[in-house]
């Protein structure tokens, strides 16, 4: 009888033990737990009123732009010891795929990266994210303290939801001396630019330097495209996911003219990441590219003697609008869930306003939306592209990230297969007006 | 008394069973309960849509070419590694390899080390089309013609990854033949070598029946780890250019992670454990056993 008790007191310590394990399990999952530099701060604190915690999620691992970050945050907290921020980052791509799955859970952190459009719009549709409006419009000099015509890229209707981090379009980036042997003038029109290519691609050099690797370049070469030769309304319509169906045939042109270019490009292009054809741009292997403005400083990382300039994208007569600067400003947003609504505001106006502006053209090269932040900027490349962004009343942002996710998937697939000569313009339409129908359906749950 | 006392044991299995419970059934089942729903990672809605998800996967245009794709790295992955590798297993374990029979056996077993989102990366250098070792190699070969860009081009893409692939685990199922090899008892290869049986004859005679029950575990392994393929896909393509590299692994991660269609990806990951679970149960039936 006894040896029984024995076993069964054994079999019930070990139960507990197993239960014990559990809790310690689920105890070392809380991320909290697992920042050494928060719990360093616990100890410091001891005594001392609790730090109210920001987390911070960025997608700028980089660097400088990382230190860049960092430094900010570090003079930020200096200036309000209440504050502690926990910063974390990601790469483009993984941070695309964390974000989702994080916003969701109960770790959503307070402030964090997001693309204005349709990638923010869907966490506004489901209460994750804040309406800054009321802040925004109560303070006059928030308000005047920023470009108007960047912070609207991060409205829907009349809710704002986020602050411009770095203002960013897309612009033809042009090799002056190669330009200049031949004497090429820049192309204002498709035909000049046609013609141009033909000249190049003569003379034995490679047009344009392109790289499809990822599948996103190829979205800014056809969204700008779209933009021209399909009907404003149209475009806006088929953008959003409930009425979305791409059955313009504007679109089938849109890629033919997209498939003109393809004999231009140097070859391999989907085998070839983008930073890698932007690299033959800058060691003079290709006379155009066509980049970002916020690429400029990795211009002049890689070749700093480089005399290159930017023109924009060549007019192709359409329905379309031309005057629509391809881009977008690329910014910050806070979460629904924060616990502390009123400090995180405070820090994404610092974060995002034109005192750490200035500090940002310099140091890195990007620029933020606020006001006067290019005073004393010597770089005349920066000052240009500057210019070509204040200048614009109306921007079209980046395709990929204003289409419905999956919209944008079959359509980067199907640029992807045209690139390789797998599928005609007519057939890539056609899969993708089938899983925009998809996605009429399935958005509207 | 003596029928209580069988319940003790059961005590001692509890725990064990318990956490088998929760962290292998528990998700599987939940995983096929999901596959019913239309759910998403960060909204509430779950949406009770039936079979659905399941039509969806199976209608899609990229259904046919992830089935073909894992299939090719199924059957691709038999030939090279089950078949190149026992036959390299019975190359160092013949006479032939001498004193080096260790080191034969290191060197085809390293590139089995290395972590398989490294290997991806590697071999995006390998591949690369301008810098890439690989093509630089076919043009100091005066090959130019046949320089390729290995992972943009929709007709090579796949196989580049199952080569790449057989490059990492041929030694990996070498060294599991070279342990059943060792254990083929030395009689039997005197005896055949009274009877003048060269090491061709040897190999197919003795060692390879003797054998038989090890290289269907490693087929078996092949198979199941070609239908389960993601990371190397992954760190490579993500499934391009266009959706010519796409598997059913692959496939599932970005319905889930970025598409969030988590109903799509449950209803992929059931196809895919149908798909392993029918090979095991083959596995076991053919070997009678199930012993391995």
């Amino acid at each position: 009888m006894m040896k029984k008790m024995g076993k069964r007191l054994i079999a019930v310590w070990m139960l507990g033990v197993m239960l014990v394990s559990f809790t310690a399990c689920s105890k070392t999952n809380d991320p909290e737990d697992e920042q050494d530099g928060k719990e360093v701060h616990v100890e410091q604190d001891k005594g001392k009123a609790e730090k109210k915690v920001i987390k911070l999620f960025h997608r700028f691992p980089d660097e400088p732009f990382n230190s860049f970050i960092e430094e900010t945050v570090a003079q930020y907290e200096a200036d309000n010891p209440d504050i502690d921020i926990v910063v974390t980052s990601a790469q483009n791509k993984p941070y695309k795929e964390k974000i989702k799955v994080v916003v969701g859970s109960n770790d959503c952190p307070d402030v964090f990266f997001s693309w204005s459009g349709e990638f923010s719009e869907r966490f506004l549709r489901e209460g994750l994210i804040m309406d800054l409006s009321e802040a925004y419009n109560k303070d006059t000099e928030w308000q005047n303290s920023l470009l108007a015509s960047q912070v609207n890229e991060y409205r829907s209707g009349d809710v704002l939801y986020g602050i411009p981090f770095r203002l960013d379009a897309k612009m033809m980036f042009y090799n002056i001396d190669m330009f200049n042997d031949y004497n090429l003038e820049i192309p204002k029109t498709w035909d000049q630019f046609i013609e141009v290519c033909q000249t190049l691609k003569d003379k034995g050099i490679t047009p344009i330097a392109y790289g499809n690797q990822n599948q996103w370049p190829s979205s800014h070469y056809i969204g700008s495209i779209n933009q021209m030769v399909v009907n404003n309304e149209t475009r806006l319509k088929d953008l959003d996911p409930t009425t979305g169906e791409f059955t313009d045939p504007n679109y089938v042109k849109a890629l033919e003219y997209y498939q003109q270019l393809i004999p231009y490009f140097n070859d391999s292009v989907n085998g070839l990441p983008h930073d890698m054809a932007r690299n033959n741009f800058a060691h003079s292997k290709a006379a155009m590219l066509f980049a970002e403005l916020v690429e400029i400083p990795y211009l002049a990382d890689e070749n700093a003697d480089l005399n290159y300039g930017m023109f924009g994208f060549p007019l192709i007569p359409g329905e379309g609008d031309p005057t629509l600067l391809t881009g977008s400003p690329e910014g910050f947003v806070i979460s629904s869930k924060t616990k502390y609504p009123e400090e995180s505001i405070a820090f994404l106006k610092y974060f995002t306003g034109p005192e750490v502006g200035k500090k940002e053209v310099q140091q890195v090269g990007w620029f933020n939306a606020g006001i006067g932040i290019v005073e004393g900027l010597v770089d005349q490349k920066l000052l240009e592209a500057y210019e070509v962004i204040k200048n614009a009343d109306k921007m079209a942002g980046w395709f990929d990230a204003s289409l419905y996710s999956t919209v944008a998937n079959e359509y980067l697939t199907a640029i992807s297969d045209l690139t390789n000569g797998d599928v005609t313009p007519e057939e890539a339409m056609k899969k993708i007006q089938k899983v925009a129908k998809e996605a009429q359906k399935t958005s509207q749950e | 008394m003596l029928k209580r006392k069988k319940i003790v044991p059961y005590y001692y299995i509890l725990p064990g069973l318990l956490m088998i419970l929760f962290f292998v059934y528990v998700p599987v089942i939940s995983n096929f309960v999901y596959s019913f729903f239309r759910l998403s990672s960060y909204s509430s809605g779950k949406v009770f849509v039936g079979f659905d998800n399941y039509i969806k996967l199976f209608t899609s245009d990229t259904f046919f070419i992830m089935i073909k794709n894992n299939t090719l790295y199924a059957v691709i992955s038999l030939i090279v590694q089950v078949g190149f590798g026992t036959i390299i297993a019975l190359f160092i374990e013949s006479k032939l390899t001498g004193r080096l029979r260790n080191v034969y056996r290191n060197i085809y077993f390293i590139p089995a080390l290395i972590s398989l989102t490294a290997v991806g990366l590697l071999f995006n250098f390998v591949y690369s089309p301008e810098v890439g070792l690989l093509n630089s190699a076919l043009r100091a070969m005066g090959l130019q013609n046949l320089t390729q860009a290995w992972l943009g081009n929709s007709k090579t893409a796949i196989f580049s990854i199952i080569a790449m692939s057989q490059w990492q685990f041929t030694g990996y199922i070498t060294l599991l033949m070279v342990v059943a090899i060792q254990n083929v008892p030395k009689d039997y290869i005197e005896a055949a070598a009274i009877d003048g049986a060269g090491p061709i004859r040897k190999a197919f005679s003795i060692m390879i029946p003797l054998v038989k029950e090890q290289l269907l575990v490693c087929s078996i392994i092949t198979i199941i780890g070609a239908f389960k393929l993601f990371t190397e896909v992954y760190a490579t393509t993500s499934g391009g250019p266009g959706n010519s590299s796409q598997v059913l692994g692959v496939y599932l991660y970005q319905n889930a992670f970025l598409h969030d269609k988590m109903g799509l990806a449950a209803a992929t990951g059931v196809l895919i454990f149908v798909i392993t679970v029918t090979i095991s149960i083959i596995q076991i039936v053919v070997t009678k056993s199930g012993k391995v």
